[in-house]
């Protein structure tokens, strides 16, 4: 087995166990597209493509919070306890080591994505009578895009965990949740097709998301040891 | 070629120096004894050594390899921080086997089923280790770090917020796994009464210099001149007797310690004239024993010079 599915395994099964953390991504998971599909059943008026629009523009918001929720039990928590320490001791690189925290994040992160995609699916059906569960569009943004965002988003916000200092990481984590959720909402307003679903929309926001992967890749790969030992509180 | 190469190392965190120009080697199969007070950079020198941090100035080899720059030569190497490393809701066995994992033991089953009986914790092995004790934890932690037989391991504090109990435990458990695994122990202690049962060399940190760097025994036998501490069988006696080989020439000193004298001799080999002299005085001698200063007392001079500024 590689150490990266060594390391990814760890963390979900890690993020499993958290209650807490489950609990408090099961609500968010639930409550929030209740909430919005009620207002996009309301604003779609049986349009298919709206209200697919409506769901690809709630759970990708969900994804990358469910992303925040759980990078602060795999990367935070491992520098709060000082365990990060003996993992930077053993033979495996940084770049690895954070790797593998991101997708062990990302996996259960998507888990709870999909539960709140279905929760907010089932709801447009019965507030709007419209069924959009076999929406092509709308099971590649599930399938494919989110995860990739979710996936940046834990790359982002987790190298910058390991990298910063405790007070600095209770701000920052503030502002990357809501700078990825601004984004969207900017997003949605400059691709052209409005809040409905279109192969323009997700193809802007596969390149975003796999931008922010990117983005998230290299800033981990300036983050030294160093960096992270000096850092542990 | 030594298990553990400092030369020349120093240090500086935001402009304060914490490592100056400190050099020692460990040979291998040691168990070194790292001492200095809290802040004295002890932890500094495992992290550079483990290439955590980087060296200000200086060179630092591990079995003759930069750590930092060489992710392969940790596989030879285990490490025990304070916090052992240990996730608190994963079982004991899933924590070694994450381990093992991370370090590319093949069919680690076997490995861990014997650690975990080495350090008593065979019937614990499913339960989360949030549910262990402090000491069980510790007992856990040194498993994980031997569990990839390394070569060489780095113990920080190994004995820290443990009872006495638990002290002794992770104590014998050490010189066990040295004997057993005929590994270099590299460990960084306050406990000096450990550190003088167990550790074979050590070096004194203090003032971010090596103060001190002998095996114990050169250390606690080379220090200073040559003494006694003699009990008589009348106690009252012990300012009288004092008087009377204070004057003798081969008597450098002596002191009522207690309830004995403590006589410090001009010259080794003087026992039997001090001896001689105390009887022909008329003194009956209940028991004389050769005096050698602890570890402790060595370790306090060295450290109260180097904050003297000496």
């Amino acid at each position: 087995m590689s150490t990266l599915s060594v390391i990814a395994r760890r963390e979900i099964r890690l993020a499993v166990r958290n209650r807490s953390a489950l609990i408090a991504a099961f609500i968010f998971a639930v409550w929030f597209p209740v909430m919005s599909t009620l207002s996009i059943a309301v604003g779609a008026g049986g349009d298919t493509a709206a209200v697919a629009g409506g769901i690809a523009a709630i759970t990708l918001p969900v994804g990358v919070f469910m992303g925040y929720i759980f990078c602060a039990d795999t990367f935070l928590r491992e520098k709060r306890d000082g365990t990060i320490e003996t993992l930077l001791c053993a033979p495996v690189s940084l770049q690895r080591l954070w790797e593998g925290k991101a997708i062990g994040v990302a996996v259960p992160a998507c888990l709870m994505m999909l539960l709140s995609a279905a929760v907010a699916i089932a709801a447009a059906s019965t507030f709007s009578g419209v069924s959009v569960a076999a929406e092509p569009l709308l099971l590649i943004h599930l399938a494919a895009v989110v995860p990739v965002w979710i996936l940046a988003a834990a790359g982002l916000i987790g190298a910058a965990q390991l990298a910063l200092g405790m007070r600095e990481n209770q701000i920052l984590g503030f502002i990357l949740i809501f700078g990825f959720i601004f984004l969207v909402g900017g997003l949605q307003a400059v691709v052209p097709g409005g809040a409905g679903i279109s192969p323009a929309m997700e193809g802007v926001l596969a390149a975003v998301g796999l931008s922010l992967l990117a983005l998230a890749r290299f800033i981990a790969g300036k983050v030294t040891k160093e960096r992270i030992v000096r850092t542990i509180p | 070629m030594s298990a553990v190469e400092v030369r020349g190392l120093s240090r500086s965190f935001d402009g304060r120096d914490i490592l100056r120009d400190v050099s020692f080697t460990v040979g291998h199969g040691e168990i070194f004894g790292y001492l200095g007070p809290n802040g004295a950079g002890k932890t500094t020198t495992i992290r550079i050594l483990l290439g955590l941090l980087a060296p200000g100035a200086g060179e630092v080899r591990v079995l003759g390899r930069d750590l930092a720059a060489d992710d392969d030569a940790r596989r030879r190497v285990g490490v025990l921080f304070e916090n052992n490393g240990l996730a608190d809701r994963m079982s004991a066995a899933d924590n070694l086997a994450y381990y093992a994992g991370l370090y590319g033991i093949d069919d680690p089953a076997e490995r861990i089923d014997e650690l975990l009986v080495l350090v008593d914790l065979a019937d614990r092995r499913d339960d989360p280790v949030g549910t262990f004790s402090t000491g069980m934890k510790r007992k856990l932690g040194i498993a994980r770090a031997i569990l990839h037989r390394p070569e060489v391991v780095f113990l920080d504090e190994p004995s820290s917020g443990l009872d006495p109990g638990a002290q002794r435990m992770v104590r014998d458990l050490i010189v066990e796994l040295s004997r057993r695994e005929e590994m270099t122990v590299f460990l960084n202690s306050h406990h000096l009464d450990e550190v003088q049962r167990i550790c074979s060399t050590v070096a004194i940190l203090a003032g971010g210099r090596i103060r001190a760097f002998d095996t114990v025994a050169n250390l606690t036998r080379a220090s200073g001149r040559p003494a006694v501490t003699v009990a008589l069988a009348d106690p009252g006696e012990r300012a009288r007797a004092c008087e009377t080989v204070g004057g003798l020439p081969f008597v450098a000193g002596c002191d009522v310690d207690g309830d004995a004298l403590h006589c410090t001799l001009a010259e080794p080999g003087a026992t039997p004239e001090l001896i001689a002299a105390l009887v022909r005085a008329g003194f009956r001698i209940e028991e004389i024993r050769r005096s050698s200063r602890s570890l402790e007392e060595i370790y306090l001079e060295h450290v109260s010079r180097a904050e003297g500024g000496a």
